[in-house]
């Protein structure tokens, strides 16, 4: 032992005189860093309730319950995340999977309570001091643990598509498929969105587990035209999806049809269906459209016989006389249909009824009806010049179209409206050979069609023209169409909450055409109404109980006559349930 | 290490060989043949350091896996040496003659594994667990959740709302109710 | 085959010669809650057993019961002071078994978050290892000094002790700007801090006449007890995973093993300094030589249902104990089918701990203890 061991750690005393390192502040003065991982912050406006944090969370510290200042809508569920602190590890999962980006985590840690259930809290709801923080740690682009882009199909390029009618869309493949499901966050929140409230979540599940066939069964407990909708759906679930409120939607409609592709050739096999044991009743269907077939597969489940009535040779209705080929090819469409009426559909085309057969015949031979004859008359504009040769209005070219007829439409089509019906028109014309230009009241924002609609007939070389709508028709001598336009501007927002356009005084312009194609709504066709003399709105279709779609004593109806024009997944949710309902008015 | 590989294939019938990295490989001998191997790489082959011991259940197969994970300092390479032993009356040689740091492994898999290996010191003794009457948690039948809600009690009044059954039941009942009784009659066999 | 070590003979107590004591689970001188049941002649201890399960979490049962991704947030409770290299095996064996390639300036960053840790957990079993010998000062500086490393990892993590900041595929995000200047003004601070630990604690008469010499650790036991890190370094064998298996970017750095001669409790401190100036000099280096932009993070697909493909691997990885490893077994569902945790405490304060505390006295037990860096949560997991 030295002695320089005995000195040295008096080395210690020199620290005595250095400035202490030590915090004199109150402890609560010192704020965590920006990044701290503190009590959570939620954005309550901006949450969904989707539950995503809860399903990560490993501690189960996150119960999503009922707020009393949050009620349930479209795409929220009106719940909202109580995180228990005394099991929350603030390992930040919660944040970083949170598809709206609402729940973060401030940067205080200091706050303390002599009441053990004041840790337990709705970040948000309840009143804290840091509800406000901007400091702490918040999800950043990178760190978000879902991938913000969606997988997008094959499609054949617009010069080649636009030359033929034949389906551009090639389905996804079996990687894409994959990595589109894998987006899903299972939330559930598109449920409610999907007329027919199809169990999207579990048939995403089936896919990511590579069992097709269970993902095809899920599908038809709520939608036997799944395949038609996996093409033209309005995809209402993508609008509420969410994931698309920080990157692109999951892609349903696609993985939905990706289903359908896979498993079309194994439909009886996998799906089984022995004929369920017949109720003796009898239930005749008017109109084979999406409704009508969707009512006669779920009433043949039930047991009960069923007729159906089609006034065209062919059924799918406006599946198969609105929506042009390249959308839904006609053999997609038909082998669905097979399908339905193989569980033992009886079906009697070319009969309208009111004319081939009388409305009372088929009543007293039914125990119930279901009237699902669509709004299938174009609705025409209150102008000058409708009747002139060259006018058609959109259904009616369309139906053309389908049945192969190639109407005229020479070197130029003008289209008016900003529908679905708008664009198939205008996307058949173009395949006919002609230039098509669009004109619509309002802007492109405001247009009911589907978002990539719109961008697949521009990409075809569409042109729009917005805040136009045609005043007058004429025929030149040439045998072109002069056609007077009016320019618009937007006013006040109507009941839809779109603004409403007001015309602008002497804008008047003139465009020429060979052809213009009305697709500005339909309606209701007004002598079936008057024959059947059920009760009918006043805008002329027929008035129905809202909940069980029932007419009178055994008449039920749904669809677009009951709805007026929609989309092909509200009939299907409207068969479906006038077949639950007259199930149980025959059962008694 | 091929040549490893190859004496261990022809000596102790080492099967499943796996090269996990270009250094370590994994393979599979006979719970009788297990001694011997571990032995022969720790006096012949180097591999002096037993790195980790441990076990696995595989409740399907009905039988233990025992994994020894032994080290080469010189060479720097790994063998990794497992034996399935039967699940229902599982008993093992032990090797803590071999190390005298193993004791402790046998140690806690017996305790958590339930597998005996007779002749290891205080083998029997508690290893993490104190009066523990269930059956080893280690193994696969051992249900965490099923036990710690036996064993503690929830927190009054706690529950969770499913946001799909909330949207239903406040924007769609009449539709929630259609929808599961069509979906029943698809279901139906 | 005969015992390589008999510890089977019996005391009598009843003999009035011996008595039993307890040492723990609660004793400021023991590490971490761990009991130790002492059998004493005098002042000198005959039998020691250890005992564990104090912290008995259940880690590896519950991993076995969560997906993979919240597994991720449970690891780093294996280990307090140095939780980085269970959230970095943790992520590692995950990713070699699922085949994730990590951005290279994600590897970078690891590399700089586990030597940050290793610097705090080293610096604080300096001052532990003061504390055991009755040098309360150095302890009280030890522990100030891993607070600004803390700072530090506030700053960067957004955690102080549980930093969940290594995840599976790479880094949870970028590194704050001017993050490298306040860490170098902590670097600066605790290298002033060992040169006075230098002074007080190794050129100290009490801290010298006590640990020299105690607790000897021939080098022949180093396999058969399954030493490693530093402990075995101490004994002059010359194993560091960071040289001997290079992980992340440890083969582009420059840097030396360190071993020691005498492997008493004096040298293995001795060497724990030099590591702490290692873990200084390899954080520079990272900070100098890491590439200065590009992503931090591999995304996974599919996180909630992230499968692995079936497979088994052992990951390791050098923390400031020693060799620290993850066996994982995925069997290509949701969760894993088995995670096993080998801390480098499991053989140390178990089996070695008994034989070193043998023929020594009660009073050096806990100085025994800490110089083999004990950390029961690692043991009983």
């Amino acid at each position: 032992m030295s002695l320089k061991d005995i000195v040295s750690p008096f080395n210690a005393w020199k620290r005595a005189f250095e400035k202490p390192d030590t915090i004199v502040k109150p402890l609560s003065e010192r704020e965590g860093s920006d990044l701290y991982r503190g009590f959570h912050i939620n954005d309550i406006d901006k949450c969904i309730g989707c539950g995503s944090c809860e399903e990560i969370c490993q501690n189960a510290a996150i119960d999503l319950v009922d707020v009393a200042s949050v009620k349930a809508k479209p795409g929220d569920s009106g719940l909202r995340p109580l995180i228990d602190y005394g099991r929350c590890c603030w390992c930040a999962l919660c944040v970083d999977i949170c598809p709206t980006g609402s729940l973060g985590m401030s940067n205080d840690y200091t706050w303390i309570s002599e009441n053990s259930d004041d840790f337990r809290f709705i970040p948000g709801i309840d009143e804290k001091k840091w509800n406000r923080s901007e400091k702490g740690y918040r999800r950043s682009a990178e760190s978000w643990l879902v991938d913000p882009n969606r997988q997008h199909m094959n499609e054949i390029e617009p010069d080649k598509r636009k030359k033929n009618f034949d389906e551009y869309a090639e389905g996804f493949t079996d990687e894409q498929a994959m990595a589109e499901a894998g987006r899903c966050l299972d939330c559930g929140i598109c449920i409610q969105a999907c007329p027919t409230h199809m169990d999207v979540p579990k048939y995403i599940n089936a896919i990511r587990n590579k069992d097709l066939d269970e993902g095809l069964r899920i599908m038809y407990e709520t939608n036997p035209m799944l395949e038609a909708c996996g093409r033209i759906c309005t995809a209402k679930c993508e609008d509420v999806c969410a994931v698309g409120h920080n990157g692109k939607p999951i892609a349903i409609r696609s993985l939905k049809r990706y289903i359908g592709d896979q498993t079309f050739k194994k439909k009886d096999e996998i799906m089984d269906l022995k004929p369920a044991a017949s109720t003796g009743r009898k239930v005749g269907i008017i109109g084979g459209g999406p409704a009508g077939l969707t009512a006669a597969f779920y009433l043949r489940r039930f047991g009960h016989a069923v007729t159906l009535y089609e006034q065209h040779d062919k059924l799918g209705g406006m599946l198969k006389w609105g929506i042009p080929d390249y959308r839904l090819p006609a053999d997609v469409l038909q082998r669905e249909i097979d399908f339905i009426l193989r569980q033992g559909v009886e079906v009697k085309y070319s009969v309208k009824v009111g004319k081939d057969i009388s409305f009372d015949q088929l009543h007293k031979e039914n125990d119930a009806l279901f009237i699902s004859v669509g709004a299938q008359i174009g609705s025409d504009m209150p102008i000058k010049g409708m009747e002139t040769e060259g006018v058609y209005s959109g259904v009616e070219f369309l139906e053309k179209v389908a049945k192969g007829e190639k109407p005229f439409v020479g070197k130029e089509a003008v289209i008016v409206g900003g529908g679905n019906t708008a664009m198939d028109a205008t996307r058949s014309s173009i395949r006919l050979g002609a230039k098509a230009k669009i004109l619509y009241r309002r802007t492109e924002q405001e247009m009911p069609a589907n978002r990539e609609e719109i961008r697949e007939a521009k990409e075809e070389g569409a042109e729009l023209k917005i805040l136009s709508t045609p005043t007058k028709i004429e025929k030149l001598p040439s045998g072109r169409l002069k056609i007077e336009c009016l320019k618009m501007e937007l006013g006040e927002p109507d009941k839809s909450g779109r603004r409403s356009p007001v015309p602008k005084e002497g804008s008047e312009f003139y465009i020429e055409a060979d052809v213009c194609i009305m697709a500005i709504g339909q309606k209701v066709e007004p002598e079936f109404s008057e024959t059947i003399g059920l009760k009918v709105t006043k805008w002329g279709t027929f008035e129905v109980h809202s909940d069980t779609l029932r007419s009178n004593d055994k008449v039920f109806a749904g669809g677009d006559c009951q709805t007026g024009p929609d989309d092909a997944i509200k009939a299907v949710a409207a068969g479906k349930k006038a077949a639950y309902f007259i199930d149980k008015q025959l059962r008694g | 290490m091929k040549e490893l590989i190859e004496r261990l294939r022809s000596k102790f019938n080492a099967k499943n060989i796996k090269e996990q990295r270009k250094n370590f490989v994994f393979i599979t001998v006979e719970k009788k043949d297990l001694e011997g191997c571990v032995l022969y790489l720790k006096e012949f082959e180097g591999y002096g350091h037993l790195t980790l011991l441990t076990a696995l259940d595989w409740i399907e197969k009905d039988q233990f896996e025992l994994v020894y994970h032994l080290h080469n300092y010189s060479n720097k390479t790994d063998v990794s040496v497992k034996t399935f032993i039967d699940r229902k009356n599982p008993t093992m040689v032990s090797i803590n003659n071999l190390w005298a740091g193993a004791r402790v492994y046998e140690r806690e898999i017996k305790e958590l594994f339930g597998i005996d290996f007779p002749g290891c010191p205080r083998v029997n003794d508690p290893f993490a667990l104190e009066g523990w009457h269930e059956i080893p948690p280690m193994r696969k039948d051992f249900d965490t959740k099923k036990y710690s809600e036996e064993t503690y009690f929830p927190r009054p009044g706690r529950y969770t709302k499913d946001n799909v059954a909330q949207m239903e039941e406040q924007l769609y009942p009449v539709e929630a109710e259609v929808k599961n009784g069509i979906a029943e009659t698809v279901r139906k066999k | 085959m005969k015992p390589i070590w008999n510890d089977t003979k019996e005391y009598d107590l009843k003999s009035g010669k011996y008595v039993k004591i307890w040492q723990g689970p609660q004793h400021p001188g023991v590490t971490g809650n761990m009991s130790l049941e002492l059998l004493l002649e005098g002042d000198e201890i005959k039998l020691l057993k250890t005992h564990v399960g104090y912290l008995h979490r259940g880690f590896e049962k519950l991993m076995e019961r969560r997906k993979f991704i919240n597994c991720f947030p449970i690891v780093c409770r294996i280990c307090v002071p140095e939780p980085d290299t269970n959230e970095y095996l943790f992520a590692a064996a995950a990713e070699e078994l699922s085949g994730i390639e990590i951005p290279e300036r994600a590897k970078w960053i690891r590399a700089l978050n586990l030597e940050m840790a290793r610097l705090g957990a080293t610096v604080m079993g300096l001052g532990g290892q003061a504390g055991s010998f009755g040098l309360g000062t150095i302890g009280q500086w030890a522990v100030a000094h891993r607070d600004f490393l803390l700072d530090s990892f506030e700053e960067l993590t957004g955690g102080r002790i549980y930093h969940m900041y290594i995840v599976p595929g790479g880094v949870r995000y970028e590194i704050p700007e001017g993050f490298e200047g306040r860490l170098e003004k902590t670097l600066v601070k605790i290298e002033k801090l060992l040169s006075d630990i230098d002074k007080v604690m190794f050129n100290n008469a009490v801290f010298k006449s006590r640990s020299k010499g105690l607790a000897r650790i021939p080098k022949d036991w180093i396999e058969p007890f399954g030493i490693n890190g530093t402990t075995a370094r101490a004994s002059g064998v010359s194993y560091d995973v960071r040289k001997d298996h290079p992980y992340l970017i440890y083969d582009q750095l420059d840097f030396n093993v360190t071993t020691g001669t005498e492997g008493d409790v004096y040298a293995r401190t001795e060497l724990r300094r030099e590591e702490c100036l290692l873990s200084i000099n390899l954080i520079r280096q990272i900070l100098a030589k890491m590439p200065k932009s590009g992503p931090v993070r591999t995304f996974i697909p599919d996180i909630m249902h992230w499968k692995i493909p079936a497979g088994e691997t052992y990951v390791r990885a050098e923390s400031g104990r020693g060799e620290y490893g993850y066996y994982m077994v995925t069997d290509g569902s949701e969760y894993p089918q088995r995670v096993h945790v080998k801390g480098p405490s499991y053989t140390h304060a178990m089996s070695l701990l008994e034989k070193l505390a043998e023929g020594n006295t009660n009073a050096d037990i806990f100085g025994i203890m800490v110089s083999l860096q004990t950390y029961p949560p690692e043991i009983e997991r």
